[in-house]
């Protein structure tokens, strides 16, 4: 790694104020996406601001539109916590399925969800549940949040507090791993909420996590897996490379959201 | 340059090191410990793995810093007393490791695993939670028998 | 031989002596050592595949923090240091004798540390960098500015055979380093017209990497007081390596000492030296301080010696009956930029028949250049490529004319009246009983109860797939080896031994043999490797060769010791050496109830030997063995993904006497995985428009990993060879050897309601998701054109 200088604030707002401080600061939360790309030398932040110490950061709360999970939980903790696993079950085991059990109990929400990779679990929840990423400035709608691949509507400096999740009527996930990486060449979270369905695609679309139109019209007429038949997913709207080709991803989203469908509560782990 | 102080395998320690210094190299420069591998550069195959604060984690994915006032344990600080740990014994008993290399990180993911664990435990979820170790040597197979035998003794529940 | 008749260590899964060190974190890896006021080097690796060098310019690393110098092919010309001497053409009496066009010898292109002329492979260390960390070392690598002139390159296996492809080395009119045939062309061609049936294939066994979980590393240090280098290196055979650097840097073996203690994995990948461990040596030379450099895992994926990478082009005769007549066989292997080892193509020639009796056969044997990483042996060396090759095109014949493919085998296999079975290429198969490892291996895996399985799978909706092969492989290896036991005055017994092992267990499994061969306890036995000022000769570790060579060698000195002992003894109970007994770990003679144990003989020797009681054995054995067996699998494909379980492994394996069962299982296991991970997950790719690897890390490449796996069912053999005095042949490597063939038939099978179609390893989702589609593409197009 190239040297850099290391801050662990203890505050939100000294965070800010560091960042605004430093040349080119990166912030560093669960580390297993920001300590790699160092390692492999393809950055070089002049100062690193280690969030996990921000108390507001910390813990799980419901509120009255639904579960907030702070930004600095951890993946196993979310896996683990009663609330998400009463409130959204298939939240607890999605987080529950990210990565490996190490990797699970470093990696944080808000670190995942501020840096939206394209193969990502969590931002396929966040825009299916309609939920709300809380920033130390704003509140962000998911629709409005999400803008590409590895892109988000961020300021720079701008930190990821919480995600807050209206608790659907009903959810399901299903994902198809790379078999090297593990991360997901496509994965589909179905969810049936007050305002209709909701279905975001991740690892799959060349405009990063993705709600198809068509799939939630047609499941808002007819909750089915056999809804999705008559309908296709463009090869041209995904990604492509040598895992998976366009082609394969357009068929992997169709079977993975069918199968989320189907099986609703219950997340399915594919490779 | 940084202070980091810690505690590892029971002792206090404290070092002035480079702010971009991994745990990992923490522990095998530092301290000498060089129980805990390196084995890749992209957080994957689990070498590194060692105990945080009782938890788990790969410790080439975690600054040296943000261990600052934590409790670290490495392979070498597992036996207790002069008396290996049964996920040693159960090791050395299922023919577990053969070059040795992933074994540490092995050790250390199996021993987390199973201390946390609640309720029977099986093959498949061996295999799942292991997911994050590679060996290269055993084709897992002695392992996952090792690790379902540490819980068969010490957590009394049988196989599903 | 006397000293086995009591064997109580032999045979016995006996708990490893290996292992109090390293599960408590004590091992001792090469990175594990120190020195103080060590520095680090870093390399400066080619980005392109081909590109001629033209200059380099250190000027801005050098003014870079820590740096201490850099150093260039021109340097190591200019200080006299010389070729890799890799001498890769395997040269046994039982190789198969690779040559170049005509006969000529094969040109295997040179390997200096350094290249002066060109970059060859993508990663290929051009420079190297020396500094006080190992961060500074490489942030200068990074700022060595190299004056690369690109040239055009060729990667693919195939693609490199062209006349007017690129051309690797001037030497040479194209890339083809060896064009040799072997076998009976006439009697082939005979056997082929008067035959009923042919089929043919055309098989691609790919590009893999050994994947040691240790990267590689060395600590070099020049001592200007001694004058000596000391190198701490995992190796595949420290004291070859020894022999190797000395050549390079150009002084006396004397003068170099290598250290190889706890190898993180081996496989193949270590088997010749790398250019970093003459280098480091080099440079501490030059800076008077030791020099050491570790890979990270990218530079391992990228430069580590690495496997396979075979095109085998087979056709088998058959009568009308079944009986295969005559094979012929063209296999061309990729060896890369350079050949630092030809024993895959050569151990695969000798084994194209496979487990069958084929009368006739040709072969031709083509190797060629490619500016890739060099490859060399891998887990079972040039063997799974041929059983693929004979093992798939079986069961395409069986597909095609109609007959159940273990039927077909069965018929044409050969019989354990046929050993010693000399097969059509020469090979001598010592001993064997491969019909009854089949008949064995089908009740083991419950063959019979597959079509239940079947049903069952199918009733989920997934595509069931039931896999079987044969195997027979060869273990040849380097000829000579060296055993030294010393008897310890108040110690035990310790066996001094140039095998390098890299987790196969030789400290207990050797201690097993010796324990019994004297009579003592498996406690009381220590074995020594791996340090060349102690370990003063031997073969170290490949093809298998360890365990066989090894009883062989310490069964000899065994009897060498004793009878120094019988001597001691005769003295000391007051007789002729000839009336002394030996039994038990006890010396006795009749007419007295006087009994010496080695311990009192041991006081006894230190005043008469100034070395006390030792003996030093020398050996040299070039007969090869055959290991062999059977192996079935069943996997589930689900039909909409191209996901694939494997839910069955099963395996017989015959490797002659065994000496630690529990050992043998697994390194059977372990080399399951390597072979499964072949056939399914690992490819190094590279990219076919910008000649760059695809997958150089965990990112990209697949791995066996526990949650692809199921537990295996293995089952050992034990026909012993008559070709050593206990018998062994071989377990290392036989579970990897049947493997690609055994999951690829499989995955033929559980497509086979579809339809038929070629899927080329790694069969990963995307491609079986693919073959899935274009057979129901095919089934639709049949149906609409038949008439309705």
């Amino acid at each position: 790694m190239y040297p850099f200088t290391y801050h662990r604030p203890t505050s939100v707002v000294d965070a800010v104020k560091m960042f605004g401080a430093s040349d080119d600061a990166a912030f560093l939360s669960g580390g297993h996406t920001l300590l790699p790309t160092l390692k492999a030398r393809l950055a070089a932040p002049s100062d690193v601001i280690d969030l996990t110490a921000l108390p507001e950061l910390k813990g799980i709360e419901e509120t009255k539109s639904g579960l907030l999970i702070r930004g600095g939980t951890v993946h196993a903790d979310v896996a683990a916590s009663p609330l998400v696993r009463r409130n959204i079950p298939v939240l607890a085991g999605l987080a529950g399925s990210i990565g490996d059990r190490h990797v699970r109990h470093r990696g944080t929400i808000g670190g995942s969800v501020a840096n939206n990779d394209p193969a990502a679990d969590y931002p396929s929840a966040v825009l299916a549940l309609n939920a709300t990423v809380i920033t130390d400035r704003r509140r962000i709608a998911a629709g409005e949040y999400f803008t590409g691949l590895y892109e988000t509507c961020r300021e720079p400096g701008e930190i990821v507090i919480g995600v807050e999740f209206p608790v659907p009527l009903s959810a399901g996930y299903a994902k198809f791993r790379n078999l090297a990486s593990r991360y997901a060449l496509a994965a589909a979270f179905v969810a049936r909420t007050s305002a209709g369905v909701r279905v975001a695609v991740t690892g799959a679309y060349n405009t990063g996590v993705t709600r198809p139109a068509h799939f939630e019209k047609a499941l808002d007429a007819d909750f089915s897996a056999e809804a999705l038949d008559a309908l296709d997913v463009d090869p041209k709207d995904m990604l492509s490379d040598a895992a998976a080709t366009a082609a394969y991803r357009a068929n992997l989203t169709k079977v993975l959201a069918r199968r989320a469908v189907a099986h609703q509560g219950e997340v399915l782990i594919y490779k | 340059m940084i202070t980091v102080s810690l505690t590892v395998n029971g002792k206090a320690v404290s070092h002035e090191v480079a702010d971009e210094t991994l745990l990992v190299e923490y522990l095998r420069e530092a301290l000498g410990l060089t129980g805990t591998h390196v084995g890749c550069d992209t957080s994957q195959c689990g070498c590194c793995t060692i105990h945080l604060d009782g938890i788990s984690v790969k410790s080439c994915t975690v600054l040296a810093a943000q261990a600052e006032g934590r409790e670290v344990t490495t392979i070498e600080g597992l036996a207790k007393d002069g008396s290996l740990h049964p996920m040693q014994e159960a090791f050395r008993e299922c023919h577990g490791l053969q070059c040795g290399f992933c074994t540490p990180g092995q050790i250390m993911a199996g021993v987390e695993l199973i201390r946390t664990w609640e309720g029977p435990l099986d093959e498949h979820q061996v295999r799942e939670e292991m997911e994050g170790n590679l060996c290269r040597c055993t084709g897992y197979h002695n392992i996952v028998k090792a690790i379902l035998k540490v819980h068969k003794e010490t957590r009394g529940s049988a196989d599903a | 031989m006397d000293l086995l008749k009591s064997l109580r260590a032999v045979g016995q899964p006996l708990r490893r002596k290996e292992d109090e060190r390293l599960i408590t974190g004590r091992g001792q890896f090469t990175d594990d050592f120190s020195l103080p006021a060590q520095t680090w080097a870093a390399m400066v690796r080619s980005p392109y595949p081909h590109a001629k060098i033209n200059g380099v310019d250190a000027s801005a690393a050098l003014a870079m923090p820590g740096v201490l110098g850099v150093l260039t092919g021109a340097d190591a010309l200019a200080d006299g240091l010389g070729e890799i001497p890799h001498n890769p053409v395997p040269s046994t009496k039982f190789d198969v004798k690779l040559t170049g066009r005509g006969g000529t010898p094969v040109y295997i292109g040179e390997h200096y540390l350094l290249p002066t002329d060109r970059a060859r492979y993508v990663g290929e260390a051009v420079a190297m960098v020396v500094a006080e960390t190992r961060s500074q070392a490489y942030s200068a690598a990074e700022a060595v500015m190299v004056d690369f002139e690109p040239l055009d390159w060729v990667a693919g296996t195939v693609e490199a055979t062209a006349p007017d492809a690129p051309k690797l080395w001037d030497a040479l009119p194209d890339n083809i380093l060896v064009d040799a045939t072997f076998g009976d062309g006439a009697g082939t061609d005979a056997a082929f017209k008067a035959a009923a049936n042919v089929v043919s294939m055309t098989w691609v066994i790919g590009r893999v990497t050994g994947v040691p979980l240790e990267p590689r590393a060395a600590l070099g240090w020049y001592d200007p007081d001694t004058q000596r280098y000391t190198l701490y290196a995992g190796s595949g055979g420290a004291v070859r390596q020894k022999h190797e650097l000395a050549k390079v840097i150009g002084v006396d073996p004397a003068a170099v000492r290598v250290i190889s203690l706890d190898v993180g994995g081996n496989f193949g990948t270590r088997n010749r030296a790398y250019v970093e461990f003459g280098l480091v040596m080099w440079a501490s030379k030059k800076i008077r301080r030791p020099v050491k450099f570790r890979a990270d895992r990218s530079e391992s994926f990228l430069t580590d010696y690495q496997g396979r990478d075979l095109v085998s082009e087979v056709s088998l005769a058959l009568d009308k009956d079944g009986n295969f007549l005559a094979l012929r066989a063209s296999n061309l292997s990729n060896v890369g930029a350079r050949c630092v080892s030809l024993s895959p193509l050569s151990k695969g020639s000798g084994l194209i028949t496979g487990s069958y009796h084929i009368p006739v056969t040709t072969l031709r044997s083509r190797a060629t250049f490619s500016n890739t990483m060099p490859t060399q042996a891998y887990r079972s060396s040039g063997r799974p490529e041929v059983t693929f090759a004979i093992e798939r095109l079986i069961d395409k014949a069986a597909r095609e004319l109609g007959y159940d493919r273990l039927d077909l085998r069965r018929r044409n296999l050969v019989q354990s009246s046929q050993m010693p079975y000399r097969n059509a290429i020469g090979s001598l198969y010592d001993s064997g009983e491969y019909g009854k490892n089949m008949d064995r291996l089908l009740e083991l895996g419950d063959w019979a109860g597959s079509a239940a399985r079947r049903r069952e799978a199918e009733a989920r909706g997934k595509l069931f797939g039931l896999g079987f092969a044969n195997y027979v492989e060869s273990s040849i290896g380097s000829p000579k080896e060296r055993a030294d036991i010393i008897v310890h005055h108040g110690k035990g017994i310790e066996v001094v031994i140039g095998t390098q092992p890299a987790g196969q267990g030789h400290e207990t499994s050797f201690a097993q043999v010796m324990a019994d061969l004297l009579g003592i306890g498996f406690d009381e036995v220590t074995i020594t490797l791996g340090d060349t000022d102690v370990v003063t000769a031997g073969g170290g570790t490949h093809s298998g060769r360890s365990m066989r060579h090894a009883s062989t060698v310490m069964a000899l000195a065994a009897e060498d010791l004793v009878n120094k002992a019988k001597g001691l003894a005769a003295e000391i109970l007051e007789t002729s050496t000839d009336q002394v007994t030996f039994g038990e770990g006890l010396f006795g003679a009749p007419g007295t109830n006087r009994t010496l144990g080695w311990q009192e003989l041991a006081v006894a020797a230190a005043d008469k030997w100034p070395e006390g009681l030792r003996v030093r054995r020398d050996n040299e054995m070039h007969q090869p063995v055959f290991p062999n067996g059977a192996c079935m699998c069943e996997i589930e494909i689900d039909p909409d993904t191209g996901g694939i379980d494997i839910t069955r492994y099963v395996t017989v394996d015959d490797v002659g006497r065994c000496i630690n069962p529990m050992i043998v299982h697994g390194q059977t296991h372990g080399g399951i995985a390597q072979g499964v991970g072949q056939a399914l997950w690992e490819s190094f790719t590279i990219d076919p428009d910008s000649g760059q690897p695809i997958a150089a890390s965990f990112v990209d490449y697949g791995m066996p990993r526990f949650d692809n796996l199921p537990s295996f069912t293995c089952e050992i053999a034990e026909v012993h060879s008559p070709t050593n005095p206990f018998g062994v042949k071989a377990g290392g490597e036989g579970g990897t050897t049947p493997a690609p063939a055994v999951i690829m038939s499989a995955i033929e099978d559980a497509l086979a309601p579809l339809g038929t179609i070629e899927i080329e390893m790694p069969a990963t989702p995307l491609k079986i998701w693919n073959a899935i589609r274009t057979l129901r593409a095919r089934t639709r197009a049949i149906a609409q054109t038949e008439p309705a």
